[in-house]
């Protein structure tokens, strides 16, 4: 038998340290840069915070390694009972911060307890499915995964967090998927996401995805029922996403909605095509190689909003240009396709469905984050894992990575629990 | 149908969740080489004209200097204090007020109207500060956020004279003119040459602006140095313009005009360089480079003494007497006289019937020499019977009159030479020999400038060759390296050079025993005219056109007083004395009296 320390992954705490680091450094330009004494006091300590909060990770880090597996198998009601009871208690006697009533004070510091419900809701759905033999999941699992997952989404969504919400929301295919929920149904709920999309950017596509997904599921399964179910849902959602826009939503919200599709147009100028068109020109004026570490106009002069938090992309994309923002994503792919390796070398469907939920967090993140940085998707305010400032997301999904590695380094010990 | 599915090797789902991942990994990159690679340029052209301001870095106007190198005009510093609303304190207010020795309601309301043109940039609350009030705002410096200052350039007058009409001023651009000189760079609240030697010369005095590129941010408060300033231009300073005035000829000239309106050129006859331009009324070109109060606008504009005219090159006035050596070159030139010929004067010419063709004097029988020392009008009255008219005018207009030098410096006027064309314009039912005759004697229909006659004498004086009149010598680049404005060549005058001479020892006599014997220079041969000419207006004219030495001059004069009598009681005293000044160094102790006799003589006071 291998001493612990040996099973350990240390490629993926390479990775999480590089992410982290070059979290730092973006932070560190938009702080420290030529154009530092204009800045508020408040924004001047951003880099500090986040290194105080990269040294608790680390700490925290060490601590998840030295707790044994069966506490995790044990406490994942709790952690996801407790997850509910803070966002709960956020919504009741929380503080609200840009608009959204998700932060509770703890000590001097504040805690956005939505970042941590996505720990409680990743171990919370891994519960469900480890406690079930494996296989054997059918449409009552997928529902009780669709209602563990929706509650917090909900929880979130009453914090005015649409955003964070959403992540949580687009959890549910990932962990169905994992949870071996039959691929039709997977597409029949991915179908949806796809229209909507589609209908957002431009309608005729929408369309024709709703005609050529019809037609695909009847050649695939040629179940009348089932070509009939896609066509509804699909057609569902294009009539009900043409709805939404032209009579539900306000104007503000269409444009939220609409503006990526194109940011410079005169009635997003000073909303959210603000964001868009200078995440774009600081992104694409950084070229290949990038302006260089504290020399980006854009990020020097302050033009990208949330430039720290949401929109830490623009700072990589212009001072480090396209090879540093490739670098990114690259140690992101690593870090998901290392992550779906270490599951299928567990073969605990808990340990799996934890290391899944991860890479599914991950993945979305860094989709809707970088997707919204360079405009192919809506602006949808959720932070790059790891690199955004904002000690709350940084602990959640270091948790997250140290949990999952932690699961794999004593992945021998749950053929003692059995399952 | 779903139990088909159900049992699959977990294996399989995680590979297509790493294409999956990939191919979302794989989008984004592909999105990224769209953006970064292929629309890099249109980009970053965007984010450059965002947050990168391009500040013009003014260079020193060039400085002007008399010929000799001694400074007249160069620049001083002053200061602006600017007022940043957003980082202003407010409670601050009584302080700044105090400082800057205004009411709190100035600091009040200049802060609103900083506020109101933008919070986060610097506004130019207070222009025009000294030094040592900005001394002061810098040891406050830390309680008063938000206050900063600038230096601006302002045109310094060093001189002991005006010579308005030389040097000009500068002013704020007016929106004409930024229209007029689009694409030179102007942009509003720049300062630009209104007239004179500022306006003529304003491109090589205002030398070459350079650039300042600055960081700046979503709020517009410029953070930094673009690139460490590595594309920088360095601004070039103007060119030093060196004047061919005489800095002390210059001073006693306008000392000499006090009380008087009316105009004085002192020009080398070797070269046509002027020396000493002076026209009076004048204007201090410092109260102009200022703001302005209503009331000096008021005389700038509007007075009857007109201060802004040049008198020197623009004001027309019958050259009366003074013409007398022109008009009898022309006479000997086309042979209607010989220098023997003589003309008996009884007091008056037998065509003049009346009061016009009158002479001062019963000179009996006189040849032209004599006519002009003892300034016999009855001579001229004839030589105008004998010259027809269209001569006249060619020759007149080959010595500068009626047309203009061209001067390098400032407004001039042709002057007016009349021709036959003129008389039949003017005489529609018809003009006799008695029309023309008064110009003889520089009377009637006949201007001439200052400037002219400044040139006609030193032509005459030089034997012969009309110089173009300029005032600008050289302009001296920053570097050291000197650059010649181009000056046409003299012009030869139609005449033998036996007449001009003939002339010359006329005009030479007028100053040892004619009219202008009172006013010798001790001790240096000089030749010498006096005028009087009619002025519908009051008191005649005083004229007096002089040249010296005699023998080689090396300056000549045109000096014209309005309404102020002879030409001997006025403009002739003034000439002589700047034609000493400038051979001597000085004034002789026995011209005191003539001095003081000058400066006390005044012009009669224009009608309100």
């Amino acid at each position: 038998m291998r001493t612990w320390y040996r099973t350990l992954d240390y490629l993926s705490i390479v990775a999480w340290a590089a992410l982290v680091g070059i979290g730092l450094v973006a932070i560190y330009s938009t702080t420290h840069g030529p154009a530092a004494e204009f800045l508020l006091e408040s924004v001047r300590g951003n880099y500090d915070r986040q290194m105080v909060w990269a040294g608790i990770c680390l700490v925290g880090f060490c601590i998840a390694l030295l707790i044994p597996v069966r506490v995790y198998q044990k406490s994942a009601p709790i952690v996801y009972l407790g997850a509910i009871l803070l966002l709960l208690a956020a919504l009741l006697f929380g503080r609200e911060i840009n608009g959204a009533r998700s932060w509770i004070a703890f000590g001097p510091a504040q805690f956005q307890v939505s970042e941590f419900a996505k720990v409680g809701a990743v171990i919370g759905v891994a519960h469900l499915v480890g406690s079930r033999r494996p296989g054997t999941a059918g449409l009552r699992t997928a529902l009780a995964i669709i209602g563990l997952l929706m509650l917090p989404a909900m929880l979130i969504v009453l914090q005015n967090d649409t955003g964070t919400a959403l992540v949580f929301i687009g959890l549910i295919p990932v962990m169905l998927f994992w949870a071996g929920v039959p691929v039709d149904l997977l597409m029949l709920l991915l179908a949806p996401a796809v229209t909507g999309y589609l209908a957002i950017v431009y309608e005729p596509a929408a369309i024709a995805f709703v005609v050529l997904f019809t037609l695909f599921m009847y050649i695939r399964t040629r179940d009348r029922k089932l070509t009939a179910l896609a066509a509804a849902i699909t057609g569902g959602t294009l009539g009900a996403v043409a709805v939404a826009l032209t009579k539900i939503l306000q104007p503000h919200q269409v444009a939220r909605v609409l503006s990526f599709t194109r940011p410079e147009a005169e009635e997003f100028r000073h909303d959210v095509g603000f964001h868009l068109v200078q995440s774009l020109a600081a992104i694409g004026s950084g070229g290949l190689a990038g302006k260089g570490f504290m020399q980006g106009t854009q990020t020097q002069g302050r033009y990208v909003p949330e430039q720290s938090t949401d929109f830490v992309f623009s700072v990589i994309g212009e001072e480090f240009g396209f090879l540093g923002s490739v670098l990114v994503l690259m140690l992101f792919l690593f870090l998901l396709v290392r992550l779906v390796m270490l599951g299928n070398q567990m073969k605990h469907p808990f340990a799996m469905m934890v290391a899944a939920g991860t890479s599914g967090v991950y993945l979305i993140h860094v989709f809707v984050n970088v997707g919204m940085a360079t405009a192919i998707l809506p602006v949808i305010g959720i932070p790059l894992p790891f690199i955004s400032y904002g000690g709350s997301a940084l602990l959640a999904h270091t948790a997250l990575l140290a949990i999952t590695l932690t699961l794999h380094m004593r992945r021998d010990d749950f053929s003692i629990y059995g399952y | 149908m779903m139990r088909e599915t159900r049992s699959e090797d977990p294996s399989i789902r995680g590979r297509i969740f790493m294409v999956v991942a990939s191919m979302v990994i794989g989008l984004l990159v592909l999105r990224l080489a769209k953006l970064q690679i292929l629309d890099a340029g249109l980009y970053s052209g965007e984010s450059r004209s965002n947050a990168v301001r391009e500040l013009r870095v003014t260079p020193a106007r060039g400085t002007v200097v008399d010929r000799r190198g001694r400074l007249i005009v160069d620049n001083e510093d002053t200061y602006t204090v600017l007022i940043t609303p957003r980082y202003f304190d407010p409670e601050r207010t009584d302080l700044l007020a105090s400082l800057l020795s205004v009411p709190d309601t100035v600091v009040t309301r200049k802060l609103a109207e900083a506020t109101a043109w933008n919070a986060f940039r610097p506004s130019p609350a207070f222009r025009s500060v000294s030094f040592d009030v900005i001394g002061r705002l810098l040891e406050n410096r830390s309680r008063l956020p938000g206050v900063t200052y600038e230096a601006a350039q302002k045109r310094r007058y060093v001189a002991p004279f005006n010579a308005a009409h030389v040097l000009g001023y500068v002013r704020e651009i007016t929106r004409a003119e930024l229209d007029r000189h689009r694409g030179e760079g102007y942009r509003s609240g720049d300062l630009i040459g209104k007239s004179g030697v500022e306006s003529a010369f304003e491109r090589p005095l205002r030398g070459t602006m350079g650039s300042a590129f600055r960081l700046v941010n979503v709020h517009g408060q410029e953070v930094d140095a673009f690139r460490g300033g590595t594309e920088d231009l360095a601004p070039v300073a103007g060119q030093e313009v060196v004047l061919t005035i005489d800095y002390d000829l210059q001073a006693l000239a306008e000392s000499l005009f006090v009380g008087k309106r009316g105009a004085a050129v002192a020009i080398d006859p070797s070269s046509g360089e002027i020396l000493a331009l002076v026209s009076k009324p004048d204007y201090d070109p410092d109260i102009m480079s200022r703001p302005l109060a209503p009331e000096a606008w008021d005389y700038f504009l509007t007075s009857p003494e007109k201060p802004q005219f040049n008198r020197a090159t623009q004001s027309l006035l019958p050259p009366g007497s003074t013409l007398k050596p022109l008009v009898a070159l022309m006479a000997l030139q086309e042979g209607v006289i010989t220098p023997r010929s003589t003309v008996t004067c009884n007091g008056g010419h037998p065509i003049g019937r009346g009061q016009f063709f009158r002479c001062m004097h019963v000179h009996g029988t006189i040849a032209v020499g004599t006519a002009i020392e003892q300034s016999c009008n009855t001579f001229f009255f004839e030589m105008m019977t004998r010259i027809d008219v269209e001569s006249f005018a060619r020759y007149a207009r080959a010595m500068g009159f009626g047309r203009r030098a061209p001067l390098d410096v400032g407004e001039e006027d042709t002057g007016l030479i009349p021709d036959s064309a003129y008389f039949n314009r003017m005489n529609p039912r018809g003009w006799t020999v008695g029309t023309p005759m008064n110009l003889g004697v520089g009377q009637g229909d006949i201007g001439v400038t200052p400037l002219q006659l400044a040139g006609y004498i030193g032509a005459l004086g030089n034997g012969g060759l009309l110089y173009t009149p300029h005032l600008v010598l050289e302009f001296r680049n920053p570097d050291g390296t000197v650059e010649r404005p181009e000056i046409p060549e003299p012009t030869r005058l139609p005449f033998d050079r036996s007449n001009v001479d003939l002339v010359r020892d006329a005009l030479r006599r007028v100053m040892e025993e004619g009219t202008g014997r009172w006013i010798q220079i001790p001790g240096i041969q000089s030749a010498g005219k006096t005028g009087t000419a009619q002025n519908p207006r009051g008191e005649d004219d005083s004229v007096f056109i002089m040249f010296a030495p005699f023998d080689h001059p090396t300056i000549a004069l045109g000096v014209m007083v309005e309404n102020a009598g002879f030409g001997s009681t006025a403009a002739g005293p003034i000439a002589s004395l700047l034609a000493e000044r400038y051979l001597t160094g000085s004034i002789a102790p026995g011209r005191r009296a003539l001095y003081e006799r000058t400066l006390a003589v005044k012009s009669q006071p224009l009608p309100d």
